[in-house]
């Protein structure tokens, strides 16, 4: 651009500069303080990696879980984040490879590797021998490992089961006395160990899933000898067993001790076998409930199975894969794919496999994360483009950061719209949903703003705002530990009020933050001098704000009417005051205010702007901290990122408050400029 | 400088056009605006202190110009800072004024403002959707097992004193005294009044007069006071009265804070009998939370009073025939409700089905799935349905009104957008 004045450009491009210096010494810096606070990988003798082909199979293995069914792959991913915290685990394993060599300590080859949550679950149901030894569990205060008796490791560290298990009884019996304090009075060190009390026992209920596998003792008569024997072989001996039993009762003497011996360790089999992991599509059409290998096990030894020859086969066939568990991948991989053989057909014929190889390329791909990347690249790019200023390097780099922020939006909405064929609903029908969502479409908009602009302000700020959001997404995947993509309860099964309502009004949130991110800009240049009184940019920037006002306003309020229109269908009530609905009328009315008072001639540039900013703190409240509440039809009750919010306030009001500084200042130095020159009336000639 | 160059002065503006520049202007509807949002945001922090119907009685209430936020986090010590805000309603109200006169009256014509037109036009009607449903909107619930047929709705919140005559063990002549000419009889501070004895010298210092409510179908009319929205009845021998409250036959009446949720609340007053001969009878207590109500013997006829919610019949029959609730596999996640209904009405049986966003309408009156129970029964054999019943005259007018304010912001927005880029590529 020609009109650009030289001087705005040139300080511009400084304070660019220093914001990209900033910003990648911002990533730099995250990145090396993770690396630095991740403990050194453990190592673990004579662990074998899962071969990805394998892997591939597991995660194609339909399983029931949250109420839907699902790949394998996306419970153990959700799972591995309640425990774990994270969606990977590093451990150090003997390098085997043929280019491998010894380290410069003169140790044996080894390397470090990532096991992913598909890999980890394996381990933990087929290698128990080894999941325990790997460093599972995290736990951020050294405090709650203090209390129950063991010495803690440094902060963020990772512990075993292994590590654990001397303070096992203890942490149970902590957990259970503060259950009794209630929730809103526990401190943290007391909730975390509630939740590590709980993820033990989630652990610990996945490591012995295939106990039944490892055989049941069985004792002669006399008791003098004893053998293990196969679950599958004590299955196909139930008929004798029951026989037996009817004998001892017709006699009206006790059940041999032998036999009570073998039951009860059938009946703890099978109770550990139930509940976590179910396997196998009911054989009614019209039943919606899965099973687990127990009810497997009891059909069979109860002699009430239809057909008990078929359970004996699947429990045969479960024994065999982990029997091939220590011979190697190959063999293992042969007696996985024999599994998955015999249950995706009978998912198919339920029509519930539908989704599944879909949902397990959606989570190895992990397109928000390489959105992410491109955001942060895209970023960087903008701050370069800033720098280098209007000229062709400046140009190159905005072309470079536009088609890398378009990639990473294309990726957004590539993930979304899977989730959609996934779920088969819109896109939004939670926080999580919201979030992602968010992201897409403010990235779009400032790119169809920068469009209609060509100022580049909202090419620049438009990864950084993606980028910053694709993370709120993952911290808050991360913090939540649920997969949200299980079903919705009864009131928002309804795809007709999730899309026109609930999309609305969550793109009235994505309008009203990038009103708010405009107005950000439009303070910062011209608070600090840096438009240089460029009247053009100015203008545009107004401009630009106030068109997002009424998108603002326009998604807002139709949104929040449509949702009282399906409030009084679902819920018998137009309008009930719940926090989130008051908190759409908030967004509403201050939009209303700004339009009306602008109109008004209330508000000029610098208040018009100010305003904007402050709906930000409008639309944070309406979207997130109303859900701190616990209350009303639409709480989430939550607990904990309250403090983030109010870090949000704090930030925006202070920025206000500057801005307002800033505008009073500016005031006064063109108000000086504007008045007229004084005259020194001693020097005035006196009439004649 | 001649008079020819004069610009000619401006006429002052009459008082008349001044009240009307001031009711339709952008400063008094941006005040507004701002105050209504500056009161929802108080609404939203009170509720989660307070419960949701006191706080929006107070905020919200016709009767009051003005109230006192009540909050946590203004309250400094034992002091609670006083910041005195008007009253939702007339905040409403004005509002509505303004709008009509600002944004329909006073706005610009044209077709170039048409959309601002219409889309004040969709918001009035918006408003008078709300009040048409402040004022006349009822609402209550009908719970019903597989099998029942009932006509009656309760109220969620509203008690009632009914009066009977026993006969066969049956009440019949109802009388019904409505909890709405009852709520200006509550006590000022915890029940200290010394109610019936003053009334007897002609002097109440209570703050509320008992009313008399005349029965001519029975021996006697009826006095009540005392009125609480939330109380117990107390054994005077267990816990002493502590504000001086009325003892009869050994009990009294303890107020408790309204609950979160109004639908808990229990009602109680003091009640007693003016005889016609001009003699009054014991004041005695009548409480929802008693399980049964209190007879009286004059001659040989027997009198019932007890106090329930506000019984509501409906213009037709509600038979349940079938309710299916459904789960997401292996867990307790509702995914619906359903019940298979029959609308029975002179004498015709008409089948419907309700769920989770789709209500049955008829005769001015609308049916929601509400609840089931009991919690965490799974088999629909046992459980029984719970119907919201609305009477709303205004249930409908939001859909209209959103359809027009959408059309005339989406042509106003649209035609801004199009003269902008029009502009711009012009320039």
């Amino acid at each position: 651009m020609k009109d650009v004045p030289t001087q705005r450009s040139s300080a511009v491009r400084w304070v660019a500069l220093g914001f990209l210096i900033l910003g990648a010494s911002l990533i730099g810096g995250i990145y090396l303080l993770d690396k630095a606070q991740k403990p050194k990988p453990r190592h673990l003798n004579g662990y074998t990696e899962w071969s990805a082909e394998t892997l591939k199979i597991a995660e194609s293995i339909p399983v029931q879980d949250g109420g839907r069914v699902k790949p394998l792959s996306t419970q153990a991913g959700f799972a591995m984040y309640q425990i774990h915290g994270d969606r990977s685990l590093e451990i150090d394993i003997a390098d085997t490879s043929e280019k491998a060599k010894p380290d410069k300590d003169g140790k044996p080859a080894h390397k470090v590797i990532k096991l992913k949550p598909t890999a980890w679950f394996l381990d933990c149901l087929f290698r128990p021998e080894y999941a325990v030894d790997l460093p599972t569990f995290r736990i951020d205060n050294s405090a709650v490992v203090k209390g129950i008796g063991l010495d803690p490791g440094a902060k963020r560290d990772r512990y075993s089961y292994r590590d654990l298990q001397p303070g096992r009884d203890k942490l149970q019996e902590l957990a259970r006395s503060y259950d009794q304090i209630e929730q809103s009075k526990r401190d943290p060190e007391q909730q975390q160990t509630i939740d590590l009390a709980t993820n033990v026992l989630k652990f610990e209920s996945i490591l012995g899933y295939f106990s039944f596998t490892r055989g049941v003792t069985m004792e002669s008569p006399d008791r003098s000898q004893s053998r293990t024997a196969a679950m599958s072989l004590v299955m196909a001996a139930a008929p004798t067993i029951q026989q037996t039993i009817a004998e001892s009762q017709k006699q009206g003497t006790e059940i041999p001790v032998h036999v009570k011996a073998m039951l009860e360790q059938v009946l703890d089999a099978a109770n550990y076998s139930k509940g976590v992991l179910l396997l196998f599509p009911p054989d009614d059409p019209k039943t919606r409930e899965w099973t687990g290998v127990g009810p497997e096990i009891m059909s069979a030894m109860t002699q009430e199975a239809a057909d008990p020859k078929r359970a004996i086969q699947r429990v045969q066939l479960l024994e065999s894969v982990a029997m091939a568990a220590s011979k190697g991948d190959m063999a293992f991989r042969d007696q996985l794919t024999k599994f998955r053989d015999l249950v995706v057909p009978l998912a198919t014929a339920r029509g519930e496999y539908r989704a599944i190889p879909l949902e397990a390329s959606y989570y190895r791909a992990d397109w928000f994360l390489n959105a992410l990347v491109y955001f942060l690249l895209a970023s960087l790019l903008g701050g370069a483009m800033w720098t280098a200023g209007w000229n062709r390097a400046g140009r190159i780099f905005a072309w470079i950061g536009g088609i890398l922020t378009l990639t990473g939006a294309v990726y957004c909405v590539i993930a979304i719209t899977q989730r959609c064929i996934i779920m088969q609903r819109p896109p939004i029908g939670n926080l999580y949903d919201t979030v992602i969502c968010i992201a897409t479409a403010i990235v779009v908009l400032a790119l169809i703003v920068e469009l209609l602009t060509r100022k580049r302000f909202a090419l620049g700020l438009a990864p950084v705002i993606g980028a910053a959001l694709v993370l709120l997404s993952r911290l808050y995947e991360i913090g939540d530990a649920k997969d949200h993509m299980d079903p919705l309860v009864a009131v928002l099964r309804s795809n007709y009020w999730l899309t026109i309502h609930v999309i609305t009004i969550t793109m009235g949130y994505t309008a009203g933050l990038l009103t708010a991110l405009i107005s950000h800009i439009y303070l910062f240049m011209r608070g600090t001098g840096l438009d240089a009184g460029d009247r053009t940019l100015r203008r545009t920037l107004t401009r630009a704000a106030y068109g997002c006002v009424c998108f603002t306003l326009f998604l807002s309020l139709v949104g929040t009417v449509l949702g009282g229109v399906w409030a009084n269908d679902s819920w018998g009530r137009f309008w009930g005051w719940d926090p989130k609905e008051n908190g759409a009328l908030l967004i509403v009315l201050w939009n209303l205010a700004i339009l009306h008072a602008r109109l008004g001639g209330f508000l000029k540039e610098w208040s018009f702007h100010l305003a904007c900013v402050f709906g930000s703190c409008v639309v944070v409240f309406s979207w997130w901290h109303v859900n701190f509440f616990n209350t009303g039809l639409h709480s989430y009750g939550f607990t904990s990122g309250k403090d983030l919010i109010w870090w949000w306030y704090r930030l925006e009001v202070g920025y206000i408050i500057l801005g307002a500084i800033a505008w009073a200042v500016w005031t006064r130095i063109e108000n000086n400029r504007k008045a007229p020159p004084i005259v020194e009336t001693s020097k005035v000639p006196e009439p004649a | 400088m001649s008079s020819s160059d004069q610009t000619p002065t401006k006429a002052p503006a009459s008082i008349g056009a001044r009240i009307f520049n001031f009711f339709s202007g952008f400063g008094l509807a941006t005040t507004l605006l701002l105050l209504l949002g500056i009161l929802t945001w108080l609404a939203t922090l009170e509720q989660v202190e307070r419960g949701l119907l006191p706080t929006l009685k107070k905020y919200f209430d016709s009767s009051s110009f003005f109230f006192t936020p009540e909050l946590k986090s203004l309250t400094f010590g034992e002091r609670q800072l006083k910041i005195p805000l008007p009253g939702g309603y007339w905040v409403c109200l004005l509002l509505f004024v303004n709008l009509f006169l600002g944004g329909i009256l006073r706005a610009r014509k044209g077709w170039k403002h048409a959309g601002n037109l219409i889309s004040h036009a969709g918001i009035l009607f918006l408003i008078v959707a709300g009040g048409v449903a402040q004022w006349k909107e009822v609402r209550g619930n009908l719970a019903l097992r597989q099998g029942e047929t009932s006509d009656v709705a309760e109220d969620y919140s509203e008690y009632v004193v009914e009066v009977s005559e026993l006969k066969d063990g049956k009440p019949e002549n109802i009388h019904v005294i409505r909890g709405e000419h009852l709520n200006d009889l509550q006590p000022l501070n915890g029940g200290t009044f010394q109610w019936f004895v003053h009334k007897a010298y002609g002097l109440d210092t209570s703050g509320s007069t008992p009313r008399d409510f005349k029965l001519p179908d029975f021996p006697f009319d009826l006095q009540i006071n005392g009125w609480m929205t939330n109380c117990q009845p107390v054994s005077a021998v267990e816990r002493a009265p502590e504000m001086n409250e009325l003892i009869t036959d050994g009990y009294y009446l303890v107020r408790k804070p309204d609950e979160k949720q109004a639908e808990a609340n229990t009602a109680g007053c003091y009640a007693r009998l003016l005889n016609r001969d001009g003699t009054a009878g014991q004041p005695f207590i009548l409480a929802a939370t008693s399980f049964h109500g209190y007879t009286v013997k004059v001659g040989e006829r027997v009198f019932l009073f007890d106090i329930h919610k506000r019984y509501w019949p409906l213009p037709f029959k509600v038979r349940l025939n079938k309710f299916t609730a459904t789960f997401a596999p292996n867990t307790m996640k509702p995914e619906s409700f359903v019940s298979e209904v029959t609308r029975i009405e002179d004498g015709h049986e008409i089948p419907a089905t309700i769920q989770m966003n789709e209500p049955m309408r008829n005769h001015g009156l609308t049916f929601y799935q509400a609840s089931y129970g009991p919690q965490g029964e799974r088999d629909p054999g046992k459980m029984f349905s719970v119907f919201e019943v609305v009477q709303n005259p205004s249930d409908q007018w939001p859909k209209i009104s959103i359809a027009i304010v959408a059309f005339g912001l989406a042509l106003q927005f649209i035609l801004k957008l199009v003269i902008y880029i029009n502009a711009r590529f012009n320039s």
